[in-house]
Order: C-alpha cells, then sequence, then structure tokens
C-alpha cells in the first residue's frame, strides 16, 4: 500500500466506527438513577412533589430529598455500575426488549455485600423503586434508588 | 396419358377433382394399364377406409348435453332480464327508502366487541428472579401506576425469608 494511500483507509475506518457506534447508541437504553434520602420529617424537593404521595404510599415516609441523580446510555448487554451514596453501587445489565419492557439485571451492592440480585421486566419508560432500609443503625437514614429505564 | 401422367394425376382423379376430359383419359389408361388400374384402386381404398373411420368417430360424438346447457343459458339470460325489468319500473322512491333503509341499519348496529385487552400500568414491572443474599427484602407494590418497591434491609442481619 503506497503512503499516499494510508491516510484515506484511516480516514474511512473512523467514519465507519461512527456510524457503527452512533446506530449502537440510537437502539441504547437510557438508564437514569435517582438517589433520594427520605425521612420522617423535614421538607421535600420540589422535583419530587408530584411523587411525594406515590413514596408516601409505598414507603411511609415525610420527607424526600434527592442527593444523587444520573443519567446514562447503556449499551445493551453492557454492565453499568451507578455509584449510590454511602458507599454502595447499582449494577444494571440490560438485556433486552420484550412486550415493550426492559429486560434488566439490577445487582444492589453495600460496600462489597450484595444486598440483591435480580431480574426484571420493566415497562419501557416506567419507573421501579428500590429501598435501603438501615432500620435506624446507620446515620445516613433509609435510602430510596429510582430507576427509570427508556429505550 | 403415360404412366407417369397418371401417376402425378392420381390424387385428383380418386377425389374426382379433374376436368371430365382428364378423368376420362386416367380412366381409359388405367383400363388398359395393369399397374395404373391397381395404383387407383389400392388409392380408392385407403381413401374409403379413411372416411369410414371419419364417419365411425364422427358418429360416436356424444353431442346430447348440448343443448340442454345452451338452453339453460338461455334460461338465465332471460332471468337476469326480466329482474333489470322489474328495477326500471320500480319507482324511484322505493330505491331510495331501501338505501336508506340498508344505511340505517349499517349505522345503528351494535359494533362487534373487541376482546380486552389490559394495557399495562405506566411502571408495571415483573420480578423475574429474585435473591438478596440471606438480607431481608419486602415486596410493595403501588396500584395505580404499578410501580414496584423492593425494599431491603442493609442493617446486616441475614434474616430468614
Amino acid at each position: 500500500m503506497s503512503r499516499a494511500g494510508r491516510p484515506v483507509i484511516v480516514g474511512a475506518a473512523i467514519a465507519a466506527l461512527s456510524v457503527v457506534t452512533a446506530a449502537t447508541l440510537c437502539h441504547a437504553l437510557e438508564v437514569q438513577i435517582t438517589s433520594v434520602r427520605v425521612a420522617e420529617r423535614g421538607p421535600t424537593d420540589a422535583q419530587l412533589i408530584a411523587l411525594r404521595p406515590r413514596f408516601r404510599r409505598l414507603v411511609g415516609y415525610r420527607s424526600f430529598q434527592v442527593v444523587r441523580d444520573e443519567r446514562r446510555v447503556c449499551a445493551w448487554q453492557a454492565h453499568e455500575a451507578f455509584k449510590i451514596p454511602g458507599g454502595r453501587l447499582l449494577h444494571v445489565v440490560p438485556k433486552g426488549m420484550r412486550e415493550q419492557a426492559v429486560v434488566m439485571q439490577v445487582r444492589l451492592i453495600d460496600r462489597r455485600r450484595p444486598l440483591l440480585d435480580t431480574d426484571v421486566r420493566l415497562q419501557n419508560r416506567g419507573v421501579m423503586l428500590f429501598g435501603v432500609d438501615t432500620d435506624g443503625h446507620a446515620p445516613d437514614g433509609p435510602l430510596i434508588i429510582m430507576l427509570k429505564a427508556e429505550e | 396419358m403415360t404412366c407417369g401422367d397418371v401417376a402425378q394425376m392420381l390424387d385428383d382423379f380418386v377425389d374426382a377433382e379433374l376436368p371430365t376430359s382428364q378423368l376420362l383419359a386416367v380412366a381409359r389408361h388405367a383400363g388398359s394399364c395393369p399397374s395404373c388400374d391397381l395404383a387407383v384402386r389400392e388409392l380408392s381404398a385407403l381413401h374409403d377406409a379413411i372416411e369410414r373411420s371419419a364417419r365411425e368417430e364422427v358418429d360416436a360424438l356424444d353431442l346430447g348435453g348440448v343443448w340442454p346447457a345452451v338452453s339453460d343459458g338461455i334460461t338465465r339470460v332471460e332471468a337476469r332480464r326480466r329482474w333489470t325489468r322489474r328495477l326500471r319500473a320500480a319507482p324511484a322512491w322505493g330505491v331510495g327508502l331501501a338505501a336508506a333503509a340498508s344505511a340505517a341499519f349499517w349505522l345503528l348496529a351494535p359494533a362487534p366487541e373487541l376482546p380486552r385487552i389490559a394495557s399495562p400500568r405506566k411502571n408495571q414491572a415483573v420480578i423475574e428472579r429474585i435473591d438478596s443474599g440471606g438480607a431481608r427484602f419486602e415486596l410493595r407494590r403501588e396500584r395505580k401506576y404499578g410501580t414496584t418497591l423492593i425494599m431491603v434491609s442493609a442493617d446486616g442481619d441475614a434474616v430468614a425469608r
């Protein structure tokens, strides 16, 4: 191959890779993880006001405040780890779509101790919650992790 | 007339397609020439055999079903013409009334009921597998949106589920 031809081939390869990456991301899954600190009393963040009645019914607390919010585009079958306050990690592996629902594996790790390992099928654009209850033994209190998945 | 002339005119002679003078000439030559006479007799016998065979095949044809079929066709066409004549003779208001009745029946008839399929709720989640490694957990579900909460205890106690 001549030296003059090399840049053309490298350029073409980069363009092809970009197209493939763009196509992959178009069909990827957007995962949003929001960690919410809950308490018996105190204010509630404005962005959670609409969700407060639902939280109240499910968790039973009165104060809800966002402590961390992360949104990430995840590739199918790829492993993504989201940091959760209190030294925890939420591992998400999107596996595919089935009947307009996102099938994924979710694992919650508390430092090195696995707290939960589950396979869920969540309605596309739906939200599900994971609660971490410390039974009053930890100073940071209970936590709700909101998981939203959108294809 | 020579034997060669007869051989050329033999087919036309047997089919009687020659002018009268030539027919007589060939007949006279065949009467005095045994080989041409034999050729004429053989060809005549062949023609007779073919004609007989064709006649037998025609006789064997069954045309008995043709006329009833034609008759049925005529009857159908006549019936159709009778209906057309009746419709043309019918008053316009009668035709309009019939059309209006059909339209009313079509519009007012209840639509067939489709089977109802329950649409999934906005946040519906199906837990296909769950493992808490011995830690206590609780599954809660909210009715309105179908929001699911998996509450897990992180206090270090491994409580049997």
